[in-house]
């Protein structure tokens, strides 16, 4: 029986070794642009803004959810008058409050825009997902869910930054855009400011913020690869 | 100044005209702001509902505060959105930014501020309706479909990424009440199967963007499906039919084969049961008819049974000191059963030779017990008067010779039968010849317990009066088979056989009336020889019937008158029950098989009488050559 099993086996690895090759040449050499269309060479890049996008609308999702449920519990009051002074600490950075203003702006600086926005949140959604947990009136699910909101901030991050890279490397957007936004950089003009927010104008910030990256995505998108699925 | 003055003037004097007319008035009330829509994300509008107007003419107003900024702005468009509203286009539209927005009722007396409202417009977006609903029926090789598409609408920009919306349609049948929904997700066109021949169709198409509102429902467009041919549908209905056709014969076959089948599955459990009885008598509590079909046709055997069972008695004079007892076996003829029954139950003094086994059984005992039943010995000689009084006699009953089945109670003097079922025999007078008495030959009706306990009685009774020549007969201890004969002449000897016997024998010397054969049965161990009837001609009167003994052949008589027996070699149907043993009392340990040649003092008579068949033992051939 063993003596049987070895060679049946060894047969069955180099048949399945065939057809992967196989598979994989067909991959090659069909490539997604089987009639070679025009923009057909973008596929891959509407690809990947899908996939960031899909990212990023995720992520408002969990920040959406999150911010009702510290409505439910904490309800501010209406009638503060500080509430309207709040402010956010990414307000420094400009951002295109409008359809025009933002299909006006260079493509570049809008995508350092998003990545501006990416990194300025890293810390405080990390700081935030701390003092939640620690909290605690707060369950499981909200200590996730934070958790995971500041795990999507780094992925996102990472995603918009390849996919600068492949529009770079496509030469659709210069190569001005880069790691711009450093930390670093950031860090030091806003550093203390999120830390002297409470938690509520916090995921109300944040909320607002990712709202505004999956839109100036969804518009870099249609700016740059407009026929697939615009 | 002027102006100032004028205006308080004016409103003092309105105030007066007011108050004059006896009217009240007051402050407009609290307007409140109903909602805030934006159909694009890019311009929105925002309705109140007014308070009560106080009475006066009330004006409203609405004003805005921006996030982060205190400076307050009136609503720059009171009309194009209607009455009571405030629609900011788009230069006035910040998206992302907080508006804070108040709306103030004003009249002459007061003015009111409604409860201010923040609003973000990415989240109070609700677009139009989809537009440019189009249906169209396709064809699918046989099957119609419906293909619906839409257009998004028109002010939403979905095209720059600026607002993405999801679809969804619903459909119904137009007397139908319930639609049926259809999520599209972002696609502009969607495909309906499963049509109505000849149906028609209203559908409607909403949308909403990612965070907002769903949009109205679109206006209906109707179609009409074409009839067409449902090839499915008469497929399943021919199915249907088939599967009932073949399940209605399964049925059918099942049905007629039910109880093959009932056995084949569920093979029925055997309930305990015993043969022939029924267990409704028992419930209906007559035990005794149900248990009477468990009752073999011969046991527990009847008081009918008991006298087939007794043995038929021979009617013996019996002097008065002695006291005779003959029996007389009957032999049971075609009666195995009864056979059985006398020589399965040998303690009750069944004749042993109707026994098989028993006799082969006794054989040794009966060696054993010779020498003390040799005193006991039935002593038939000639007492005279006084004996024959003590007559034993048995009554025959039937003489019949075809009634073979049941065998005489046997009669015992009172003394002598242990069991009480057995009427003593009535002594007969001596003079009485036609009354044959014969020796009865006790069967084996005699228990085995007492009987013994008499024997020597007899025996010493008999041996006093003795003189004569006497048989002697040897009692076995289980079976008493006592023949004793007096061989004086008035001493007849007369073996009644039962109506199973043809022949009667009997030991009578002038008169025979009856002459039985006698049939030694077994050889005591007293050397006495058990005799019992048998008849002349068995071939003619009993051609089945078997002897289960053995016949003794007399050779002759010895000088103390004692018989001397041979032994049959032939085993009359294989059948050796009977030991023959030597009669004579001076041998007691003469086993059988023995001939005896000596002791003869006379030899066998010879054989002149008819009775006498072939040299068996016949009671009146003994009597003949001693008178």
């Amino acid at each position: 029986m063993m003596a049987h099993i070895r060679p049946v086996s060894a047969v069955w690895v180099g048949i399945i070794c065939l057809v992967f090759s196989s598979r994989l040449s067909t991959m090659k050499a069909a490539s997604i642009c089987p009639n070679d269309q025009t923009g057909c060479h973008l596929l891959p890049l509407a690809n990947l803004f899908d996939r960031v996008i899909q990212h990023s609308a995720r992520m408002h999702g969990i920040s959406d959810d999150l911010h009702s449920e510290f409505e439910l519990y904490f309800l501010p009051s209406k009638n503060q008058i500080g509430r309207v002074s709040r402010n956010c600490h990414t307000s420094t950075i400009l951002t295109p409050n409008g359809k025009e203003n933002a299909q006006r702006i260079a493509r570049e600086e809008l995508a350092e825009i998003i990545l501006k926005l990416l990194v300025a949140w890293r810390d405080p959604l990390w700081h935030f997902h701390q003092s939640m947990s620690q909290h605690d009136e707060f369950t499981n699910f909200s200590s996730n869910k934070s958790l995971e909101m500041s795990d999507m901030v780094h992925e996102l991050r990472k995603g918009v930054l390849k996919v600068v890279e492949k529009m770079q490397m496509l030469g659709i957007i210069s190569n001005s855009v880069g790691d711009t936004g450093s930390p670093e950089a950031l860090l030091t003009s806003d550093s203390a400011e999120w830390r002297f927010m409470k938690d509520y104008d916090l995921l109300y910030c944040f909320r607002r913020d990712s709202n505004k990256i999956q839109n100036y995505l969804k518009i870099l998108k249609c700016r740059i690869v407009p026929k697939h699925g615009c | 100044m002027r102006k100032a003055e004028g205006g308080i003037l004016l409103r003092l004097l309105l105030l007066f005209m007011l108050h004059a007319t006896g009217t009240s008035y007051s402050p407009p009330g609290k307007p409140t702001l109903t909602r805030c829509r934006s159909p694009e994300k890019e311009t929105f509008t925002c309705w109140w509902e007014p308070g009560s107007d106080g009475g006066l003419p009330t004006k409203y107003a609405l004003y805005y505060r921006k996030e982060n900024s205190d400076k307050v702005f009136e609503c720059p468009d009171y009309r194009t959105a209607g009455e009571n509203s405030c629609f900011f286009n788009k230069n006035d539209t910040s998206v992302w930014v907080n508006y804070n927005i108040t709306v103030v009722a004003t009249n002459a007396l007061g003015r009111t501020f409604s409860d201010p409202v923040d609003i973000d417009v990415v989240y109070i977006v609700k677009p139009n309706p989809p537009e440019n609903l189009a249906l169209t029926v396709l064809w699918d090789q046989t099957w119609p479909y419906l293909h619906v598409s839409w257009e998004s609408p028109q002010k939403a920009d979905t095209r720059s990424g600026w607002i993405t919306l999801i679809y969804e349609l619903r459909i119904k049948l137009e007397d139908e009440d319930e639609w049926e929904e259809h999520p599209a997700g972002q696609q502009k066109t969607f495909n309906i199967f499963s049509l109505c021949s000849g149906g028609k169709y209203l559908v409607q198409v909403r949308c909403k963007p990612d965070h907002g509102f769903w949009s109205e429902w679109s206006s209906s467009q109707y179609v009409k499906v074409p009839e067409y041919f449902n090839r499915e549908k008469s497929m399943w209905v021919l199915a249907v039919i088939f599967s009932a056709f073949a399940l209605f014969i399964i049925t059918w076959l099942i049905h007629m084969n039910c109880h093959n089948l009932k056995q084949c599955i569920l093979p029925s459990v055997p309930g305990p049961k015993i043969k022939g009885f029924d267990e409704q008598l028992l419930k209906d509590g007559k035990s005794m008819d149900a248990f009477s079909s468990l009752v073999g046709a011969n046991f527990p055997p009847t008081t009918t049974n008991y006298e087939d069972l007794l043995v038929e008695y021979l009617e013996v004079f019996v002097p008065e000191e002695r006291e005779l007892m003959l029996e007389e076996t009957k032999e049971l003829h075609n009666d195995s059963l009864k056979f059985e029954n006398s020589t399965s139950d040998c303690d009750s003094g069944r004749g042993s030779c109707d026994s098989h086994t028993l006799l082969i059984d006794k054989s040794e005992e009966e060696k054993g017990q010779q020498p003390d039943q040799q005193s006991s010995e039935i002593k038939m000689d000639g007492k005279g008067q006084d004996e024959e009084d003590k007559y034993l006699t048995c009554s025959p009953e039937n003489v019949d010779s075809h009634q073979l089945s049941s065998e005489k109670v046997k009669t015992w003097p009172s003394s002598f039968s242990p069991l009480p079922e057995y009427s003593p025999i009535p002594l007969q007078q001596p003079n009485s010849h036609e009354t044959s008495k014969q020796p009865c030959l006790s069967d084996s009706l005699f228990a085995a317990g007492p009987l013994p306990s008499h024997f020597p009685h007899l025996g010493h009774n008999t041996k006093d009066e003795i003189g004569s020549s006497y048989w002697q007969f040897g009692i076995s201890n289980k079976q008493l088979h006592l023949l004793h004969q007096q061989m004086e002449a008035h001493q007849q000897l007369q073996a009644h056989k039962n109506a199973s016997v043809s022949n009667i024998g009997h030991l009578q010397l002038p008169s025979v009336r009856f002459t039985e054969y006698v049939e030694v049965q077994r050889v005591s161990d007293q050397n006495m020889v058990i005799l019992h009837p048998v008849p002349s001609h068995p071939e003619t009167s009993y051609p089945d019937w078997h002897q289960t003994e053995e016949y003794s052949k007399v050779k002759c008589v010895d000088n103390d008158n004692g018989l001397l027996l041979l032994q049959r070699e032939g085993v009359e149907e294989g059948m050796d029950m009977c030991s023959y043993e030597e009669l004579p009392e001076s041998d007691p340990s003469k086993t059988t098989n023995t001939t005896f040649t000596s002791p003869c003092s006379q030899p066998a008579p010879s054989v002149q009488d008819e009775r006498v068949v072939g040299g068996y033992v016949e009671t009146s051939v003994f009597t003949l050559p001693t008178y």
